[in-house]
């Protein structure tokens, strides 16, 4: 039994949650060149191009040219470099998002060759603050990387990001927790369990927060129009200016599993996890394939974003974290918390 | 299992902290507090507290400690090592250490750690989950709750005021005009007409003011 899931009402056995670890990897990196590939495709059609269309069919295989790519070219470093931070900061960030992405939940707990297994990472009573917590370290990879580079266009990459990524923290984590009050838990599946039971998906009575949540993710996970730790105008490509091959490859892999894993929270949070709408009711075996294709849509709402969206200023971007996002965010809270009180 | 576990995340935590008083780099003392941080909340998950794990690394370790490596390296990153202090900061010291050992030597012959031997408080299901914790602070330790809250609203405020009066306003005053910080140029100091090689316009000072201000 691990210990974060200590509190869990049964033991899964070793073998099964080794099992589960692959197979959430395996999944996980699948998504990654998924993501990759709709942003360019989706990017392509929105401005009247085809996008990537001459690896594979329809181009699909490009994103697969891309890694093998990256992975063959030369390991370059800055003779200003701090040698193992700098091979240490790109670890860091991958590591932490693949940790993240093991709460998100592909459907409840199943009868597997007789025992029970839970379609998910683990489920820690903790819940959702589990993904803010290997979050919070994965700012260190982007911070330690621009500084060990030793190049100002990192260095003021880094920072940016830095400066962005705790102020939208705070907003994102307050913009979840009017759905935490409504629900009385932090678990994700009886988040899940409790929009079945309510017959109704939580982006409905949960709106401001479901828009302060989805704004935040943008920023989180530096899409446009929040871009700014990377504003190649500005800074070349920010904190990852001076990294080349296959340590670029991680962190160009970890920005699009962050999308991934932000996608995944918004689909359990705000739109019921593996549940169908109008009471469908599939077989079990479909529940991870409604969670995918769920994530999938989120993804594309994060390109349609993207190809519809300028890139804001600093001190915009900070104004709205602070003087928008945040109050919106404290002012849902308080208003769900006082409705749940009163309607109890 | 929870032995090993113990021991990594134990000796990760004293490593840590030695780290941050011995290394002269105070970037990478900032880092040993870092790991200092996270084997303490290794060690919070093996008493089972895991929302005070998780508070541990979101805001210590996610929040403080970035914004510390972010002023560090800002302002003193790598290029100033730290050097021993003074003789007056050696004695401070050395006092602090003194009292410090003399409050743990009064604690443990107090005690005299009797509950060494036995097992422990036993394991309650439920216990360190959120909803334990948001009871105790809401019913048991409202009082100081409340008044931490407060204490971290002054701070807020006061950071504010003093943000503020560094830059030159105090609160309740207009916007500044931002053309009063556009200083006039001193010449040779590396504008565009000097770089092209022109010839310099003019011996007075230069003024641009005029023109930001429309």
């Amino acid at each position: 039994m691990s210990l974060v899931t200590a509190t869990v009402g049964y033991a899964e056995s070793w073998w099964i949650q080794i099992l589960k670890s692959l197979i959430i990897f395996i999944v996980g990196f699948s998504m990654v060149p998924l993501a990759l590939m709709m942003d360019r495709k989706l990017m392509g059609r929105f401005q009247n191009r085809f996008g990537p269309n001459r690896v594979g069919p329809f181009g699909a295989l490009q994103p697969m040219a891309d890694i093998f790519k990256l992975l063959v070219k030369e390991e370059f470093r800055p003779r200003t470099a701090t040698g193992f931070l700098f091979a240490l900061a790109p670890a860091i960030s991958i590591l932490t998002a693949c940790v993240a992405f093991a709460i998100v939940p592909f459907g409840n707990t199943v009868d597997i060759f007789g025992t029970q297994v839970g379609l998910y990472g683990i489920d820690p009573s903790i819940g959702v603050l589990f993904a803010f917590a290997f979050s919070a370290i994965a700012v260190y990879g982007l911070m330690l990387g621009g500084w060990a580079s030793g190049s100002k266009y990192s260095f003021l990459g880094a920072m940016r990001s830095a400066a962005q990524l705790i102020s939208y923290e705070v907003s994102m984590g307050l913009s979840l927790v009017g759905v935490i009050i409504t629900c009385g838990t932090l678990s994700l599946t009886e988040i899940v369990g409790h929009q079945e039971s309510a017959g109704m998906w939580l982006f409905i009575p949960q709106f401001v927060g479901f828009v302060v949540f989805m704004v935040a993710a943008f920023a989180e996970t530096s899409r446009p129009p929040f871009d700014l730790p990377e504003a190649d105008a500005e800074l070349v490509a920010g904190y990852n200016t001076e990294y080349g091959g296959g340590r670029f490859a991680l962190y160009y892999a970890a920005e699009y599993f962050h999308m991934v894993i932000a996608s995944g929270i918004a689909v359990t949070m705000f739109f019921g996890g593996w549940l169908l709408p109008f009471g469908i009711d599939p077989p079990t075996w479909v529940d991870p394939i409604v969670v995918l294709v769920k994530i999938t849509l989120v993804i594309a709402i994060f390109v349609w974003v993207r190809a519809t969206l300028p890139r804001l200023r600093y001190d915009q971007l900070m104004s709205l974290g602070w003087k928008v996002l945040l109050p919106l965010a404290t002012a849902n809270a308080l208003v769900t918390a006082i409705l749940v009180t009163v309607l109890d | 299992m929870s032995t090993i576990v113990f021991f990594v995340a134990a000796i990760g935590a004293i490593a840590g902290a030695i780290g941050v008083v011995a290394l002269r780099n105070p970037f990478y003392s900032v880092l040993a507090l870092v790991g200092h941080l996270l084997s303490l909340a290794a060690l919070f998950l093996l008493l089972r507290a895991e929302f005070v794990a998780a508070a541990q690394v979101v805001v210590y370790a996610g929040a403080v400690m970035v914004l510390y490596l972010f002023v560090v390296s800002y302002i003193g990153g790598g290029a100033t090592q730290l050097t021993p202090g003074g003789a007056p900061l050696r004695a401070v010291a050395g006092g602090a250490v003194l009292a410090l050992f003399a409050e743990l030597a009064i604690a443990v012959l107090g005690s005299g750690l009797k509950a060494i031997d036995s097992d422990g408080a036993p394991y309650v299901p439920g216990f360190g989950t959120p909803a334990q914790i948001g009871e105790a602070l809401l019913t048991k330790f409202l009082f100081p709750f409340e008044v931490a809250s407060l204490l971290l609203l002054v701070a807020a405020v006061g950071a504010v005021v003093l943000a503020r009066r560094r830059a030159g306003t105090t609160l309740g005053d207009e916007p500044e005009d931002a053309t009063r910080w556009i200083t006039p140029r001193s010449l040779f100091t590396g504008t565009m007409a000097e770089a092209v090689g022109g010839p310099h316009r003019a011996q007075t000072e230069p003024e641009p003011v005029e023109e930001l201000r429309s």
